[in-house]
């Protein structure tokens, strides 16, 4: 591999959210305070000169950035204030999108014209079908006797038939996974490399394990510094989330309902608390952007408001719907509830598995990698065939 | 009554290295010279170090000299314990300058340093000058080669019992002593008011200035001088002599979040400079640098670098991070080996010295009217042409005063300030246009021998 200097990719890093890359004079201050690096994961200050030197292909075959929990330490004591967690912040962003083929995702990152677009675009996907199921039914084609708007009460069912709805929801996401999964395979022919075939497969599933602890508990943020506090808010942003994506896209039917349930059932209980969960966690993610406190919160990058102000807009207009259901109000329960779906369609659309949302699956994926590269460097090397046995 | 005025040519105010010697170079040609120090004595910071780079020559052998230089030159008036309170410009465009005399408590014309108060002394106060590992008396000389080598009396520490007064040979002790003013008239003033090290405390990382084993630069300075405390190299917390010693380089220095962006020049050489004198004072002890950049520029430097690279100090890339410290108050220092496959590594070393930067040591402006640059040290406008002008005519600045330098440099700019100076009275002086000097003409004699 040649290796050229690339002066260009501190300019594109600085569009996916890097300052000052620059001034760094490779102290290695950083590196040393951080309480994440280890033998084999020396970072931030090995990305930063790979960044600096522009050497794109190592980069992107490197896990390093999703090992990175952002406490801050790095930025805090850095001597020349280049900001080196901001740039770890910024190569997670990068890799991202290099993940994604397409280039969508890149110019997502980079282009705030291309993510209203986007918007744009996915949102008016629902208003288009029900335009189309409830233009269809009015014009006599059969099969859509389900659609109706009913004035007199609620009936979200017949505005928007559950089973319709799910089918539409489904049907996005074997679109969106099968984007997902291209990207998540394409992380892992960069970071495992020749590797990734020689490892035998009983590695991979005896470790999967990995993944999901991770997946589950972000148990190595707890490695990194003293604030538990936000780990634990991140826990539970992600027990509503799963709530919440559970009960949309495996029980939907069970989820959207007319009928109206007693407080203490197990719909609304789970709804509550999704709602409860997700709009504390990404409010206080928001205002704390705002107020630029913490070193966390100094810089955001666009991409770093979308994902907590789409979470936020589809929980509050999620609530919405629920009160005017609750309320007995027909026309407003309708109209929010097409905003909600806008909402949510749009937040799909733009961020799984080339957003910000990706990290969830990124991030575990690359502590399960570079796991199974430790057992497979542990494990014996294969009986090597005598010389001249072929 | 008014207060006592004194007239001179050339007014300089800080009496270290770089002061000294722009008062010896004003009074050498000939210019009557008032230098006013605020300590009790004049040798600024340069008679506490151990020994000079890159000669390595003892610090007390040229520094005492020099004192006694100017204490003895009969153009030179010396006004030690004294702050200037105000400078404002006359008419006839000399400044005057108000002064306050410190009261000492002492008679300095009587005193002669007998020392016997000391000994009387019931009281022990920890002597910044040994960076307060060693002690003085309430009454003491401030140090054994102080000039003028006259005793004083820490009076906010005094408990009055009255002890030295009734030893004292001379009885010159006086606890009635007030604050003097005096006036000094010049034509020219010369700022040489130098810095002070970054405090010790500034980084939280480095243990806040809470871990006893973690010493600045300053005090392996006095470790190592033949005046020091201990007169060995002994670690403080326990006095068990360190075997494993590290520098931390730019622990005060080009370090943003300190504040402290620039690089303070002389960290590198006496750091290398120390190492070398350890390894003459304990010559089994390793020897660490952890170094960002070594930056020896000066003439001679490399070679000293060097030299000890040759004498086993190891010479480590990386900036330490943090420093703790384990059960038996042995620093650890948590560091990156750049140059050893970036491995972050945690060392346990006996001894931990910050090798702190320089920072200024005095705001000049209410007083003196000049302008301060960006990095907090007096601003030179014209750096490239003349090296000693400030933003206010008549007013030069010499040494530490006007930025980091070594001793090398503070001379060479004292040198450069004095003529500045000398040129300027000469130019604007009382007598001035060709015959400067305010000196009579019969004192010329006296100057043939200077």
């Amino acid at each position: 591999m040649s290796n050229r200097v690339d002066p260009s990719l501190i300019k594109e890093l600085k569009e996916y959210g890097a300052v000052n890359i620059e001034a760094c004079f490779n102290c290695g201050n950083c590196t040393a305070i951080c309480p994440l690096t280890d033998s084999k994961h020396s970072f931030p200050r090995n990305m930063i000169r790979l960044v600096q030197m522009g050497f794109r292909k190592r980069i992107m075959k490197t896990p390093d950035p999703w090992l990175c929990y952002y406490c801050g330490d790095c930025s805090d004591t850095c001597p020349r204030e280049a900001e080196p967690a901001e740039t770890m912040m910024a190569l997670r962003r990068w890799l991202t999108a290099q993940y994604d083929r397409s280039g969508h995702g890149a110019k997502l990152y980079t282009s705030e014209k291309a993510v209203w677009k986007a918007i744009l675009q996915y949102s008016m996907i629902p208003v288009i079908l029900l335009l189309i199921f409830h233009g269809l039914k009015a014009l006599g084609v059969p099969g859509l006797d389900s659609f109706e708007i009913v004035t007199d009460r609620v009936a979200l069912n017949a505005f928007a038939p559950v089973f319709w709805v799910w089918a539409v929801v489904l049907i996005d996401f074997v679109l969106l996974g099968s984007r997902l999964v291209r990207n998540i395979v394409h992380m892992f022919q960069l970071v495992m490399g020749e590797l990734g075939r020689k490892i035998p497969l009983r590695i991979y599933i005896q470790e999967f394990k990995t993944f999901l602890l991770h997946t589950i508990t972000q148990r190595r943020w707890l490695d990194c510094g003293e604030d538990r506090k936000r780990w634990f808010k991140h826990l539970l942003l992600i027990s509503g989330y799963a709530t919440m994506l559970i009960l949309i896209v495996g029980l939907l039917w069970w989820f959207q309902t007319d009928e109206l349930y007693p407080l203490f059932h197990p719909q609304r209980l789970l709804g509550y608390y999704a709602t409860v969960v997700l709009l504390y966690a990404t409010g206080e993610a928001l205002i704390g952007r705002l107020r630029k406190r913490e070193q966390i919160h100094r810089f955001s990058h666009p991409s770093d408001w979308l994902f907590p102000a789409f979470i936020f807009a589809g929980t509050v207009t999620g609530i919405l719907v629920h009160i005017f259901r609750y309320a007995g109000w027909p026309w407003p329960t309708y109209l929010m509830y097409v905003l909600h779906v806008m909402v949510m369609i749009s937040m799909l659309d733009t961020e799984v598995g080339i957003g910000k949302w990706t990290h969830l699956f990124y991030r575990p994926l690359a502590m399960y990698l570079e796991r199974v590269k430790e057992r497979a460097a542990e494990e014996p090397a294969p009986e090597l065939a005598p010389v001249g046995a072929d | 009554m008014a207060p006592r005025t004194i007239k001179v040519d050339a007014l300089v105010v800080g009496g270290g290295i770089a002061g000294m010697q722009s008062a010896l170079d004003l009074a050498d040609q000939g210019y009557q010279v008032a230098l006013v120090e605020k300590q009790p004595s004049i040798g600024g910071k340069m008679i506490e170090l151990s020994k000079v780079f890159p000669t390595l020559d003892c610090c007390s052998c040229i520094t005492t000299p020099k004192m006694s230089a100017v204490a003895h030159n009969s153009n030179i008036q010396l006004f030690t314990y004294c702050d200037i309170q105000s400078v404002d410009k006359q008419g006839d465009g000399r400044f005057v300058a108000q002064v306050i005399q410190k009261p000492r408590y002492v008679d300095i014309e009587t005193c002669t340093a007998c020392r016997q108060c000391e000994y009387a002394c019931p009281i022990d106060l920890p002597h910044p000058f040994d960076q307060n590992l060693g002690v003085h008396r309430a009454i003491y000389v401030p140090f054994s080669t102080a000039v003028p080598q006259k005793a004083l009396i820490d009076i906010d520490n005094c408990i009055l019992c009255g002890k030295c007064e009734r030893v004292c040979p001379v009885g010159c002790v006086d606890f009635t002593q007030q604050p003097e003013e005096l006036a000094i008239e010049a034509t020219a003033i010369v700022l040489a008011t130098g810095f002070e090290i970054t405090p010790t405390d500034a980084k939280a990382e480095y243990g806040g200035g809470k871990l006893l084993n973690v010493v600045n630069a300053l005090t392996v300075e006095r470790l190592l001088a033949p005046t020091g405390p201990y007169g060995h190299v002994l670690r403080p917390s326990d006095g068990k002599e360190p075997d494993s010693i590290a520098y931390i380089q730019c622990a005060g220095s080009r370090d943003k979040s300190l504040g402290v962006e620039y690089c303070s020049r002389i960290c590198c050489m006496y750091a290398i400079k120390q190492s070398m004198l350890i390894s003459g004072a304990l010559p089994l002890a390793d020897i660490a640098i952890y170094y960002m950049d070594i930056r020896t520029f000066g003439k001679g430097y490399d070679q000293f670098y060097q030299t000890a690279k040759a004498m086993g100090v190891q010479f480590i890339k990386g900036k330490v991070a943090k420093i703790t410290e384990d059960e038996n108050q042995n620093p650890i220092v948590r560091v990156e080996l750049i140059d050893e496959g970036s491995q972050v590594v945690e060392r346990q070393h006996d001894m931990v010295v910050l090798s702190v930067g320089m920072v200024s040591k005095y705001d000049p402006r209410t007083i003196y009217d000049v302008n301060v640059a960006g990095d907090g040290f007096v601003d030179t406008p014209l750096t490239n042409v003349s090296p000693c002008v400030t933003s206010r005519p008549g007013v030069f600045v010499s040494g530490s005063a006007a930025g980091p330098m070594d001793i090398v440099d503070s001379i060479v700019m004292a040198g450069a300030a004095a003529a500045e100076a000398a040129a300027y009275i000469q130019a604007t002086g009382p007598n001035g246009h060709g015959g400067g000097r305010s000196i009579a003409a019969g004192e010329e004699k006296e100057l043939a021998h200077a």
